[in-house]
């Protein structure tokens, strides 16, 4: 039962940053219509920012945690502006799109790597992480902040898009960005937005991952399977959805972890999101 | 000399797979990530075959090449039903399954350790080990290749694919039960990918996990797209030309670290200035 219990924990900690790249994921999905496949290289910006700014120029941990955030969504941003939105004046397919996000994909990392090496890097000092305990459950202080900020990040989320003009907007181009085109919405831009908003929920993804397990310059690949799989078991395009799909998919991979072993892991993920594919395609939530 | 016998193998090796994956992106419109979890497969099959049980180099292919298709046939069973960007996730799903197979089912392949010692093909006591002969052994397997392809490009099968390609629903309407075909072309690409992989692990005499590794589909979509959709030629060309022009790079005297990275950005770029200019491809027939 104790295992049980702490391996829920577990899953839940992995579940939430699952969720906040699969949010990410889902938002920009959710106005353009493609699988953004550099997502994930966008979040390991976020985690290389803090490392940046924080341990290379020794600022202050706050201000690099902003600035790594602020880089990501800018990242993302910029792709826009410069691939993805000359493709889609051109009227591109998704599958053109999907492969360019491919090529950025294969090239982010790269120069990550080339930039700050290919070996681990630790965000914050192993010695500063304590350990806490609530009867027999075991928590670290790492996983704690990232549980409460993915939470943070969600509920900000979820009443801006209701909420907010900018969120109606978004919310109006997702579901139809002809006739929001019609009516007076500036698409482009809110898409640019999108990019900015999803890309730096991704980078919040990326330093927490960072100060859970450290950075790397590949990293970003995990992440993306990883969120793409939660986008598409919650349903894509659904912020609610990712959320659900983020925390399953957490769950479930710890579970498996512990009946069948560790290292099936990326294979457990994959499994499910095969499963979900083949029975569920729509995922948990159906989108109207 | 021996440097451009070495390239010239390695680009006949890397041409088969073009020419192969070309089948499935080129002509069917399937954007297949899992092209290099096949190669994977024919490598490892004909390695273990050859490496521990002592068999001949060319029934350990054939052998190699029945399992890829075999594991194909199961494969392509899900992956058939899914079109677009779902069938680009899911064949990514597959590979990264395939991947773990190789990485952890110790007792066969030996996971991350590699098989070393794979001995080269010898054929009426004639030993391939020298590279002249290697070679002609590698350009017979690409004619072969090739000509089946060409064949099948002519086929009223071939026209088939393109057929579902351009309109898959309004084949359907005809009587066509497209799921079939989608699976045939796949698991034949799949045999073929396994040919080039038995030749890559008998040359290299050593293979481990990486052999299967995302982003040698990468590498091959990039010689396919490069080359041109559905143009056979184009993708011999792709392979051509990915392959030499990291080389170049080498001469002019980057670090081995920095020019593996520089070659994944090359490999990156490529992808999406293609995208941008010109998604067809260089000889190409027809847009993603």
């Amino acid at each position: 039962m104790d295992t049980l219990l702490q391996l829920l924990v577990n899953g839940l900690v992995a579940g939430s940053i699952y969720a906040l790249v699969a949010m990410g994921f889902s938002l920009i999905y959710g106005t353009t219509r493609f699988f953004n496949l550099a997502h994930g290289s966008i979040a390991a910006v976020g985690g290389y920012g803090v490392f940046l700014f924080s341990r290379l120029l020794g600022w202050p941990l706050w201000s690099g945690v902003i600035l790594g955030v602020l880089c990501a969504g800018l990242a993302g941003w910029a792709l826009d502006k410069l691939i993805y939105l000359p493709l889609r004046r051109r009227k591109a397919s998704g599958m053109i799109l999907l492969v360019a996000s491919l090529g950025v994909f294969t090239v982010i990392p790269s120069l990550f790597a080339i930039a700050f090496g290919t070996h681990f890097h630790n965000l914050i000092p192993s010695t500063l992480i304590s350990v806490l305990r609530f009867g027999s459950v075991v928590f670290t202080q790492v996983q704690l902040i990232v549980l409460g900020s993915s939470v943070l990040v969600f509920a900000i989320l979820v009443l801006g898009l209701r909420f907010t003009r900018l969120g109606r907007v978004i919310r109006a181009v997702s579901d139809d960005e002809d006739v929001a085109k019609i009516i007076g919405v500036n698409t482009n831009r809110v898409i640019a937005t999108t990019f900015f908003i999803g890309s730096a929920i991704a980078g919040v993804a990326g330093m927490l991952t960072g100060f859970d397990t450290g950075i790397q310059p590949t990293m970003g690949f995990g992440l993306l399977l990883k969120g793409v799989i939660a986008a598409i078991v919650g349903g894509i395009g659904s912020i609610p959805g990712a959320i659900l799909g983020g925390f399953l998919l957490g769950s479930v991979e710890n579970l498996g972890i512990w009946q069948i072993g560790a290292e099936w892991k990326e294979a457990i993920a994959f499994a499910l999101l095969i499963l979900f594919l083949v029975f569920r395609p729509e995922g948990i939530v159906r989108r109207r | 000399m021996e440097y451009i016998l070495h390239l010239a193998i390695i680009v006949s090796i890397f041409a088969i797979l073009g020419v192969s994956l070309n089948l499935v992106v080129g002509f069917t419109g399937l954007l297949s990530l899992a092209h290099a979890a096949f190669y994977g497969v024919g490598a490892y099959a004909s390695a273990i075959l050859t490496r521990s049980y002592g068999w001949d180099f060319f029934p350990s292919v054939l052998v190699g090449i029945a399992v890829a298709m075999f594991a194909a046939l199961l494969i392509g069973l899900v992956l058939s039903k899914f079109d677009g960007d779902y069938y680009a996730l899911a064949s990514l799903g597959f590979s990264a399954i395939v991947y773990s197979l190789f990485l952890n089912w110790r007792g066969l392949t030996r996971g991350s350790l590699g098989l070393p010692g794979i001995p080269r093909p010898e054929i009426f006591g004639m030993s391939f080990s020298e590279r002249e002969f290697f070679l002609i052994l590698a350009l017979l397997c690409l004619i072969l290749v090739y000509a089946v392809s060409r064949w099948i490009e002519r086929s009223s099968f071939g026209r088939v694919l393109k057929a579902i390609r351009e309109d898959e629903r309004a084949l359907r309407v005809f009587g066509y039960r497209t799921l079939l075909f989608k699976l045939a072309v796949f698991v034949m690409a799949s045999g073929m990918a396994a040919i080039a992989g038995a030749l890559f692990a008998s040359y290299t005499r050593f293979i481990d996990p990486n052999v299967g590794l995302l982003m040698d589909s990468v590498l091959i979509l990039a010689m396919v797209i490069l080359g041109g959709m559905a143009s056979l030629k184009g993708s011999i060309f792709g392979a051509l030309f990915l392959i030499v022009l990291p080389e170049l790079m080498r001469f002019v005297g980057f670090p081995d670290l920095v020019a593996a990275e520089l070659r994944q950005i090359t490999y990156g770029l490529i992808l999406i200035l293609l995208m941008l200019y010109r998604p067809q491809g260089l000889l190409g027939k027809y847009k993603l």
